[in-house]
């Protein structure tokens, strides 16, 4: 059986309430709120939080990482997440970008090449973090998320693929040249009907067809949105019911891009029965439509944490202007140091897979790397391990000093679980506490010599 | 080998401690040298070596000893730069006891010297690994060992608070110290927070400073001065420099300095009781209250009501920092070891005024830095 065996949403946790963007420019106070990368977040961190989010420790057979604001135009990110996921190095990995069109197109492609046997087990990554201009229509609009599933051929699938149809033209809807930071528009009724309802449309009717389906079959409608109104607009006019669609994520955290559709296929699971079928459509310069059966395995599969949860976990940005320093839409006193290619290559293991070392003679788990243990002190008896992504907070501090894009900082020196003592700067927390849990997060740290320098943080694990 | 009254202070020389923006690094080091030239009535052409210690060398000097060769114009003779951490100073001066007692040389040069305003406002740069030190700052660092040495004895910050206001106390009373104000717990506690649980007065300033010290063979003292100072014992000791990365670190204090002091006092053939003041490294206020520990003054988790009942301001049993520490005097990193061996020597001569401690003959100067990574005792007598 092939189709998807996990799945794991994850939302950034401030929120950029849309009555602060009309406190900065004026204008009416739209309800809701768009959510927003953390300062130390981007599309690639945001992948590696959802990919853990599928489990820690799991070996895939490809790596696919979707995004239309991937922090690197070139240098691949998809590799990226697979090291940070420890994954081993003989592995498919690819970057989709383009359209946002391209987290469902990245599933397709791993759905065909399980299909085809050329793998299994597959990685699906999709994060965007999309700017909008500053008192433009977009921004309220464009919120930051990610998401990740994993397509395997197996007993473990949980929505099992019945049919996919794609379709491929031209149509601008949103564009941003290689000159451009910020997602351009030409929305409104036109595009809706011209472009999106266009394509995505004859791919539904196509699947429905194909499968002798009336649109009343379709438990869920997981349909990627331009605005905020697109997706049911279409619904309806295809005869579907507001209640097949799943609920927009627009209102809480704006429309997210490349992770939308896959965001509410998430949604769809947390809460689907088997034998629903599932509905999910990508749109940009064309669409993707794949259908889904869940099956009885969807009780053992569902995400640790589910959409909702993640919604749920907003934590408001005290101003507007948090969020300009954030996006470095203002100038930033970025942190700077330097990580040459040199050391980032030697120390991979180290650094990006998070191993330590582990003494054969007295078995002593250590960080980093060592040739001799740092507890019994004999030479040459150290194993490679790998280091826990969780663990307890041992000491702390919260820094008003260190060098930080945002302040104050808390630093913890955590005792990962199963041996090896870290110390890490705390994400997403204004402080931590002495035996406090956390888990392990990849953020960027600093930038020096024209690059991001990425490395491991902490944060709470919160109930 | 013992060094025990084998080697003697002839004569030392201190800076004012400061925010010294119209003085240069080489001034702070003539400063320095002269007043320990004349101190020990002695002609520059009669040191044999010199031992410069610094964390960072003058604009001019790069990283080796020429800086303090080329202020004083110490040319044709060796000269070595030490930099051991927070502990330069008094190694650079450790170091300087074994050139004599090696029978290398007969009389020494050892000099500590910072300009760490000439750096910008937080003086001190960033170093370490790009990932792995994460730009950490030595506040946040010895904070890490603050909070969990609190956090397990059931310590506040009113504690922390009470060394900062004895060493402003003792500073207020220094001429030469930085910081000369005195405070109250009040304002201690409320100051803005560094790193918890560090607020502002729990730190030492950044400073600019030099000290120097003129040592020499024992049998030779008595050519310069009728109160020789004598070196009674010795102790450098260290552990991990990245001591956040150590799984066996129990962060309730510094093993380097029970290690150093261990050394000191058998080589001194004393015991901790016996020492009458004790110059240690309050770099945080802390810090102070684990090195009361860490020097066996005390047990673990004693300090605290060592310091609540008074036993270490200038009026108590083991006064320490009488000369207002690195808290109060400031702490010019590579000259706040041999400033030590300077307070040291003068309150064993007994030119210290206001905060002279009566009848004091074993005195002990004590650095540790890294945190915890590398630290530096020595222990000097009026006696021999």
């Amino acid at each position: 059986m092939i189709g998807i065996s996990r799945y794991a949403p994850y939302v950034p946790r401030p929120r950029l309430p849309r009555s602060e963007i009309s406190r900065a420019w004026g204008g009416r106070a739209g309800k809701g709120a768009v959510a927003v990368a953390n300062y130390d977040e981007d599309a690639l961190t945001m992948a590696v939080e959802a990919a853990l989010g599928c489990g820690v420790g799991r070996v895939y057979g490809g790596v696919h990482f979707a995004s239309t604001s991937s922090p690197y135009l070139e240098k691949q990110c998809a590799s990226v997440v697979a090291t940070a996921c420890d994954l081993p190095r003989e592995l498919f990995s690819a970057d989709f970008g383009g359209s946002t069109r391209c987290g469902v197109s990245a599933l397709l492609a791993a759905l065909r090449a399980v299909q085809a046997g050329a793998a299994t087990d597959v990685l699906v990554t999709a994060a965007d973090v999309r700017l909008a201009s500053p008192d433009s229509e977009l921004e309220g609009v464009l919120g930051d998320a990610a998401a990740a599933l994993v397509v395997s051929d197996g007993d473990d699938v949980i929505a099992e693929l019945v049919d996919a149809v794609s379709i491929a033209e031209e149509f601008t809807y949103h564009w941003r040249t290689d000159r451009q930071q910020s997602v351009q528009v030409a929305g409104g009724r036109f595009s809706n009907l011209h472009g999106y309802a266009r394509d995505l449309a004859p791919a539904i009717g196509a699947v429905l067809q194909r499968q002798g389906l009336e649109p009343a079959a379709i438990a869920k409608l997981a349909l990627y949105s331009p605005d905020t109104r697109a997706a049911a607009d279409l619904a309806k006019s295809l005869g579907f019911a507001s209640e097949q669609l799943v609920p927009s994520l627009a209102p809480e955290i704006g429309c997210t891009g490349s992770a939308e559709a896959l965001l509410l296929l998430a949604r769809a699971l947390d809460t689907a029965a088997a034998g629903d079928l599932i509905l999910v459509g990508g749109f940009g310069e064309g669409a993707d439509v794949i259908l889904f059966r869940v099956t009885a395995a969807i009780d053992g599969g569902r995400a640790e944490v589910p959409v909702q949860s993640w919604i749920d976990a907003g934590e408001p940005l005290e101003s507007y202007e948090k969020y300009l320093k954030y996006r470095r839409l203002v100038e930033v006193d970025e942190p700077t140091d330097v990580v040459t290619n040199v050391l980032e290559s030697k120390e991979l293991t180290q650094n990006v897979r998070l191993h330590g070392s582990r003494c054969r003679e007295c078995g002593q788990v250590q960080y980093p790397v060592a040739r001799v243990c740092i507890a019994c002190e004999k030479r040459e008896c150290l194993d490679d391990v790998p280091i826990a992504r969780a663990g307890t907070v041992f000491t702390f501090t919260v820094d008003h000093l260190i060098a930080n894009l945002e302040h104050p900082l808390p630093m913890a020196v955590v005792d990962a679980d199963g041996g090896g003592r870290l110390y890490l700067q705390v994400a997403d927390a204004d402080t931590i506490d002495i035996g406090a849990r956390v888990a392990l997060t990849y953020r960027r740290l600093h930038e020096g010599a024209g690059n991001r320098n990425y490395y491991w943080k902490a944060k709470p694990i919160r109930a | 080998m013992s060094m025990k009254n084998q080697i003697a202070v002839i004569g030392v020389g201190c800076t004012k401690f400061g925010d010294l923006f119209d003085q240069g690094y080489e001034d702070l080091i003539c400063d320095a040298a002269f007043q320990a030239y004349d101190d020990a009535g002695i002609d520059p052409a009669e040191i044999e070596a010199g031992y410069l210690g610094t964390y960072m060398p003058g604009p001019s000097g790069g990283k080796a000893s020429v800086s303090l060769g080329d202020a004083l114009r110490l040319y044709d003779r060796p000269i070595t730069r030490v930099e051991n951490y927070c502990a330069t100073g008094t190694d650079a001066f450790r170091n300087g006891c074994m050139a004599i007692a090696s029978g290398t040389y007969d009389v020494v040069l050892v000099l500590g010297a910072e300009k760490l305003k000439d750096r910008g406002g937080r003086g001190l740069p960033r170093f370490g690994h790009p990932l792995l030190a994460k730009g950490n700052s030595a506040p946040g660092l010895f904070a890490l060992a603050a909070n969990r040495y609190m956090h397990t004895f059931g310590v506040g910050r009113e504690t922390l608070a009470k060394v900062a206001v004895k060493n402003h106390y003792n500073g207020a009373r220094n001429p030469k110290a930085h910081l000369r104000s005195e405070v109250t717990e009040e304002k201690v506690l409320a100051a803005p927070m560094i790193s918890s649980p560090f607020g502002l007065f729990d730190c030492c300033p950044t400073t600019d400073g030099a000290a120097a010290a003129i040592l020499c063979r024992a049998d030779l003292a008595a050519k310069y001065t009728d109160a020789p100072i004598w070196v009674k014992g010795v102790g450098l000791s260290v552990t991990s420099g990245r001591p956040y990365y150590d799984p066996t670190f129990d962060y309730l204090g510094f093993r380097s300095t029970s290690n150093a002091s261990k050394q000191a006092y058998d080589m001194a053939g004393i015991a901790a009781s016996d020492i009458d003041f004790a110059e240690v490294h309050d770099c945080f206020t802390w810090t102070e209250v684990s090195n009361i520990e860490d020097l066996g003054f005390c047990a673990k988790g004693e300090a605290p009501g060592w310091i609540a009942e008074g036993r270490t301001s200038l009026s108590g049993d083991l006064p320490i920092n009488p000369s207002g520490g690195l808290k109060s005097f400031g702490h010019p990193i590579g000259a706040s070891g041999v400033r030590m061996i300077y307070e040291t020597t003068e309150q064993l001569r007994g030119n210290c005024g206001e905060r002279q401690i009566a009848d004091a003959h074993l005195g002990l100067a004590h650095n540790v830095g890294g945190p915890g990574a590398v630290s530096c005792v020595i222990v000097l007598g009026n006696e021999k």
